[in-house]
């Protein structure tokens, strides 16, 4: 496929990506940062949600002999330490490499410099890599997917990761349910709206 | 519906899982977005240090090819449909959002700045280590069972939760 039909296709994806993660509310460092302060659940559930219908949609494109999957290898060592830092920084940013550009579009000013600091990280990394990928952080096996552990064939393994996800989703949707942690102005500022209800309260004269 | 200011997280998880269709059978390969900043930031360090391009790393990633750059179009087009989606609903955001000042104590936007700057260093950095980010890993690595990806997704929630309620205050 020619590159320019590859970048429109991509920019048209991208659209859609960006839209979703704008209504989703999932953009916004007081849903971000919540969630990583286990005072907000929107973030994990738009996350599995979209697991969830991947799964599914792989199942049947691999299943019906559509496509390949493209696991990427499992890197244990890699894994671990930058998953490690990759979550420090999301909580520092406020978002991820992706929601950055969301936040971008969205008119969050300091996201502009989480995208400057992501692309010096990037080329740091990259000048680091042929010397990184000497040390432990290279090592690792193969293209591993659990369903090949568990001897089933991926389409049943992914259906049982849906099923699975969709039993946690409708547990977690009872336990915190998503509408009062968009906060007042649909930015998971949840503190600010408690505060102002509280200070409504104070202000009824006693009678 | 287009013009509301938030989806059920539900209906937006859907739609997010379903571009998975587009990504495996016209582009052969799974969602991602850390990738493009290599890509973006190899050919930008290569106006200042052409050197860089003998890396094997940086010559993949920036190569003129369908993979690299239909990833760099994909994170582009999300800040065009983000703002998109804010001037239907009209959701327009200050330019810092409001939590930070409780998370980091001090509503000088300079030192909001500067934490972005290091928080995005550190999350990239994290990420090309790992291979991967939110969505590479978590979005469809875990969508495809992958073992690596799980462990990833693991690492990155422990980091966060750890950074998140070390470093940063109550929001």
């Amino acid at each position: 496929m020619s590159v320019t039909l590859a970048i429109a296709v991509g920019l048209l994806m991208g659209v859609v990506f960006g839209f979703a993660l704008e209504k989703s509310r999932v953009f916004e460092p007081g849903i971000i940062v919540g969630q990583m302060q286990l005072r907000n659940f929107i973030m994990l559930k738009v996350f599995l949600a979209a697991v969830a219908t991947g799964a599914v949609v792989l199942a049947a494109l691999n299943g019906f002999g559509y496509v390949k999957l493209a696991p990427k290898a499992a890197l244990y060592g890699a894994d671990i330490v930058g998953g490690l830092i990759l979550g420090a920084g999301i909580s520092l940013a406020g978002a991820c490499p992706g929601t950055t550009l969301a936040q971008i579009g969205a008119g969050y000013r300091d996201a502009l410099f989480t995208l400057v600091g992501g692309l010096f990280g990037a080329v740091a990394y990259s000048y680091a890599e042929p010397a990184l990928s000497k040390t432990f952080l290279g090592q690792g096996g193969g293209k591993l997917i659990f369903s090949d552990l568990a001897g089933i064939p991926y389409w049943i393994g992914a259906l049982i990761l849906a099923a699975a996800i969709v039993v946690i989703l409708v547990a977690l949707e009872s336990w915190r349910p998503w509408r009062p942690e968009l906060g007042n102005d649909a930015d998971g500022d949840i503190a600010s709206a408690s505060a102002a209800a509280t200070k409504t309260i104070h202000i009824v004269p006693a009678e | 519906m287009l013009t509301q200011k938030a989806w059920s997280p539900y209906v937006a998880g859907i739609v997010i899982g379903l571009l998975q269709i587009p990504a495996f059978l016209i582009i052969e390969t799974a969602l991602g977005a850390s990738s493009s900043y290599v890509t973006v930031g190899g050919v930008i360090a290569s106006w200042f240090d052409p050197a860089i391009l003998n890396i094997g790393y940086v010559a993949r990633h920036v190569a003129i090819n369908g993979k690299n750059w239909w990833q760099v179009a994909l994170v582009a087009g999300i800040a065009i449909g983000a703002l998109l989606s804010v001037k239907l609903s009209g959701a327009r955001r200050q330019s810092i959002s409001p939590i930070w000042q409780r998370a980091l104590g001090s509503a000088s936007p300079a030192r909001r700045y500067t934490v972005a700057f290091f928080g995005g260093f550190i999350m990239l950095f994290g990420a090309r280590i790992a291979d991967g980010c939110t969505s590479g890993h978590g979005l469809s690595g875990m969508a495809q069972l992958a073992v690596g990806s799980t462990v990833a997704v693991a690492a990155m929630f422990v980091g966060g939760i750890a950074t998140a309620t070390l470093v940063l205050r109550r929001i």
